[in-house]
């Protein structure tokens, strides 16, 4: 309800109110998610989850922001899918809290948190239909019919499959299923969104459609929080605002999705978030006049974003994606040289594998060039804003 | 798969075929002839005749044919309610103590039939429950030997069960009652039928325990023909016999059918 | 604001933790009592029954003398060496049949599995009735000998000894393992086999080296429970009915009903229950050791 505003006559901020909601209601958000109700956020402080002898998640801290998309990444036994059953409630934690909002919620049962859930084989329930599956929650909780029969029709236009109320899940395809998954998830009106790989079990074309869906949802409900696990990096790029990458129970590096890419902290977070390419390099301080470092690679002196963890006179990786690299000349600015080990021509692209004074580096070369000659000496150049450094650290 | 030449797949095939012809189907087409016959004294029956039909369907026949299919009913239901309840609490435990009353549950498909008719007629012929012929005793001794099967099934059948089902239930707010009366029970339905419809072949073809505790007003169809056989009746136990195939059979396809369709 | 909340419990607010009224755990108990009642407490008592004397005290003299008696060891023994023949018996079969119905394309080996399956909600004793037609002195098989070979007197008298319940629980039991099998067999990659037979080895090469050692969960887990299941047989053996070969059930069932000497019954019904309750360790472990998966008994 628009607060009493000083001043304003009563009529005329009537009108104004009406104009206002029914032109939101025309091109905003479903009418369910009323603005100022805002998604909780989570919070992890020092979770721990041993089972006998291993740790499977090692003091987890972790805050979650309200209306974020956060991505939980890592290779399997990483524990992101540990992490996200912590929250759910499925697994109780050694050590450590969890809270939804400001609630503690690391004693309460899973049916009492008022989270939304979404699996990877979306559970949709067989013996129901469509509607009654996205039922189910509000019905668990005796919502009445009315509240109840809105709240399917919302949910169902969100996640466009109006038109399935009444099939059941056998006659559903594997992207429509999950599409019902998240629908039935989003009717109890969840304070926090869990997907667990989601798209996992969909083939790849159909991934790429739901990944479009998602961030759609995310566009239209942008007070939801979601807390979002997958192996795919690519989907976490796409979609999440923040990125925490986990590996071996700990989390390996956290921060917004961009600066994660482009600024990798580790070596890990360097190589699971996308292609990398490290050159093992010694820096030499900062270059004059610019925010660079300088670094020097097999005699050449190359320029990069520079990393507080390094320090002059240190080893250290420069980091610097595949789609950076150019073929260059020995005189252009920093360029170094290498020998083309392989050419793999893969439609868009030629992929060339360089092997520059031991280090093995890939880039792509665009389809309508002449690929280099497998053999041949090559030049390469990349921008130094394109690159950063990363500290040489033995367990990345 | 194994044998690639035409004759050797066929003479595979027949050979399997005859063995299976021999062992499985020799025995339900001999007491079939056995249940048409008039008279048998040389290799094959000779005379055609319903009699003994007309015999096992009526008089004391009939009524052990109720009797069996009412034993059956009772004691499938009655196990299938315990064996469940026992299936389901048993998921709720910690390994250690599951495991040991896993084995207390299937304890009695491990122990010989007459041993437990046996035990219900000494601990029931005395106070303080009397029992003692009684065709509860009957029921019981059929429930007792039933429960441990269909235990085993449903607590196969719950493993086979994926728990997605349940969290994502609980994580939209299913209190576990709920969840169980709308989600679990609902997915184990086809198990339940099928188990109820092979506990009651089961019950229909026991003969062990009841021998035991049967009570000479509640005689069962295998009781029956054990009693015509030893009286020399055999064709008449040949008919009651086949009776009681085909109402086993019909039985399990009936389920079958339910149980199919409960799968959906 | 309210409208939009009418009728949804509050479930997301702040408040103590539900509490349960009963503890999840304390919902075995009302089965565990009745199991405890019917089944527990009647092998107890049987147990009282077989270790008191006369006089009501605790005495070994029942089972001693019982031990004493001739017919309870050939009754043990007849137990014993049948139910090992016939447990052999089953696994032989049931591994042809399995391979067969397996490995040999067949068109409706799906029905006959099906079928076989079917068989198992039969009673047992019919197998029992039929093989006195069949294999009785004034059977089937008898008659065409005497008739075709003009014999004075039935030759074939096998029924009446315990080669005659060994057939017959054969016959009976084979599905046990023959489902088992089939299950494990469906779950080797046919693939397998297919790239084996493109390598050049023949049918015997690849059932040695790929299918048996597929096929021994399977075969050890069904065995064993062939094992339980013809010790404690005692329909076949009361319909066949033959004079000398008295098994342990059957011994219970004379003792207690034809001579009401319950307590030399009840003694002979522990060692019965004890022998069974070995044998279902030994499956269980069985089971255990080789993954219930692999063994087709999931």
């Amino acid at each position: 309800m628009p607060i009493r505003r000083n001043g304003t006559r009563p009529r005329a901020r009537k009108l104004m109110s009406v104009a206002t909601d029914s032109l939101g209601a025309a091109i905003a958000a479903p009418a369910f998610v009323r603005a100022g109700e805002i998604g909780s956020g989570v919070s992890f402080r020092d979770v721990t989850v041993t089972y006998g002898a291993t740790t499977v998640l090692e003091g987890l801290n972790l805050e979650v922001e309200p209306g974020e998309i956060l991505a939980l990444i890592g290779p399997s036994g990483s524990g992101k899918t540990t992490a996200l059953r912590v929250v759910a409630g499925f697994i109780k934690p050694s050590r450590g809290r969890v809270s939804i909002g400001d609630e503690d919620v690391t004693s309460l049962p899973p049916y009492a948190r008022g989270l939304g859930m979404v699996v990877q084989n979306y559970a949709l329930f067989p013996h129901m239909r469509v509607d009654q599956n996205v039922a189910f929650g509000l019905r668990a909780q005796n919502a009445s019919r009315e509240l109840i029969a809105s709240r399917i029709d919302d949910c169902l236009a969100i996640v466009g499959m109006s038109k399935y109320a009444r099939r059941y899940p056998a006659e559903l395809s594997g992207g429509q299923q999950q599409r019902v998954a998240i629908a039935r998830a989003l009717a109890i009106r969840p304070r926090v969104l869990l997907l667990d790989e989601p798209l996992s079990a969909l083939d790849a074309q159909i991934r790429r459609n739901m990944v479009e869906e998602l961030a759609r949802l995310h566009r239209d409900l942008p007070n939801l929080t979601v807390l979002y696990v997958t192996h795919d990096q690519s989907e976490a790029l796409t979609l999440a605002d923040r990125i925490a990458i986990m590996k071996d129970g700990r989390l390996n590096a956290f921060g917004p999705s961009r600066r994660l890419y482009h600024s990798p902290p580790s070596r890990f977070a360097a190589e699971f978030l996308g292609r990398a390419n490290l050159l093992p390099v010694t820096v030499e301080g900062y270059e004059a006049g610019t925010e660079l470092a300088r670094t020097r690679f097999a005699g050449r002196v190359l320029l990069a974003r520079p990393s507080p963890a390094t320090s002059t006179g240190a080893k250290a990786l420069l980091c610097v994606r595949p789609h950076a690299i150019r073929r260059a000349e020995a005189s252009d600015a920093n360029a170094f040289a290498g020998t083309v080990a392989s050419v793999l021509w893969q439609g868009e692209a030629h992929h060339v594998t360089l092997d520059a004074n031991g280090t093995v580096l890939r880039f792509a070369v665009s389809p309508v060039e002449d690929p280099p000659r497998v053999g041949a000496d090559l030049w390469v150049s990349f921008p130094a804003e394109d690159a950063t450094l990363i500290p040489e650290d033995a367990n990345g | 798969m194994l044998v690639w030449t035409r004759t050797g797949r066929a003479l595979a095939w027949g050979g399997g075929a005859l063995l299976m012809l021999v062992v499985y189907g020799a025995p339900i087409i001999v007491i079939a002839m056995a249940s048409f016959a008039r008279q048998w004294n040389g290799v094959l029956p000779t005379g055609f005749t319903l009699d003994h039909y007309g015999t096992a369907l009526s008089g004391d026949s009939a009524g052990q044919i109720a009797v069996s299919l009412m034993t059956g009913a009772a004691a499938s239901l009655f196990a299938i309610l315990v064996g469940a309840w026992a299936a389901l609490a048993l998921r709720a435990l910690r390994p250690a103590p599951r495991l040991v009353l896993d084995l207390v549950f299937f304890m009695p498909s491990a122990v010989p039939s007459v041993s437990v008719g046996l035990g219900l007629l000494v601990a029931f012929s005395q106070p303080p429950v009397l029992l003692n012929g009684t065709t509860a005793m009957v029921i019981l001794a059929h429930f007792v030997l039933i429960s441990a099967f269909s235990y085993g099934n449903l607590s196969a059948g719950l493993k086979r069960l994926r728990p997605d089902y349940e969290q994502v239930a609980e994580s939209l707010g299913a209190r576990p009652h709920y969840r169980l009366i709308h989600v679990t029970l609902p997915l184990v339905l086809p198990y339940v039928v099928g188990a109820f419809g092979l506990s009651f072949a089961l019950s229909m073809g026991e003969l062990g325990a009841t021998s035991m505790v049967y009570p000479p007003g509640w005689v069962t169809m295998p009781v029956g023909i054990f009693a015509l056989t030893d009286r020399g009746n055999i064709f008449d136990a040949s008919a009651l016999t086949i009776v009681l195939v085909i109402v086993t059979l019909v039985v399990l396809l009936l389920l079958g059918r339910i149980s199919n369709r409960a799968a959906r | 604001m309210a409208s939009g909340n009418a009728g949804l419990s509050p479930a997301f607010t702040l408040g103590p933790a539900p509490r349960r009224l009963i503890r999840t755990e304390a919902w075995v108990i009302p089965p565990l009592l009745v199991v405890a009642g019917v089944f527990l407490y009647p092998i107890v008592l049987i147990l009282r029954q077989a270790l008191s004397d006369d006089a009501g005290h605790f005495s070994f003299s029942q089972p001693l003398s019982v031990f004493r008696t001739a017919a309870f060891w050939s009754a043990l023994e007849h137990t014993i060496e049948i139910a090992l023949a016939a447990s052999a018996g089953c696994i032989v079969l049931g591994l042809a049949l399995a391979l067969v119905l397996s490995f040999v394309g067949f068109p409706g080996s799906r029905f006959i599995a099906r079928l076989i399956e079917t068989f198992v909600a039969l009673p047992t004793f019919l197998v029992a009735l039929a093989f006195t037609f069949i294999y009785g002195s004034a059977g089937m098989l008898n008659e065409g000998l005497i008739a075709g070979l003009g014999l004075k007197s039935a030759p074939i008298d096998f029924l009446y000894s315990p080669w005659g319940v060994i057939l017959a629980e054969i016959t009976v039991y084979t599905p046990f393992v023959l489902r088992p099998l089939l299950a494990a067999f469906s779950l080797i990659d046919s693939a397998q086999i297919e790239v084996a037979g493109s390598l050049g080895a023949r049918a015997g090469q690849i059932i040695r080296e790929i299918i048996l050692p597929a096929a021994l969960p399977a075969l050890l887990a069904g065995g064993s429970l062939c094992l339980l299941l013809t010790v404690n047989e005692f329909g076949v053996v009361l319909f066949i009915g033959a004079k000398g070969v008295i098994t342990l059930p059957l011994m219970v069932y004379d003792k207690a009903i034809q001579e009401f000497d319950y307590p030399t019954a009840c003694v002979v019904a522990i060692v019965n229950i004890i022998l069974s309750l070995g044998l279902y360790s030994l499956y269980r472990v069985l089971l255990a050791r080789l993954g219930g998966r692999r063994a087709g008994l999931d």
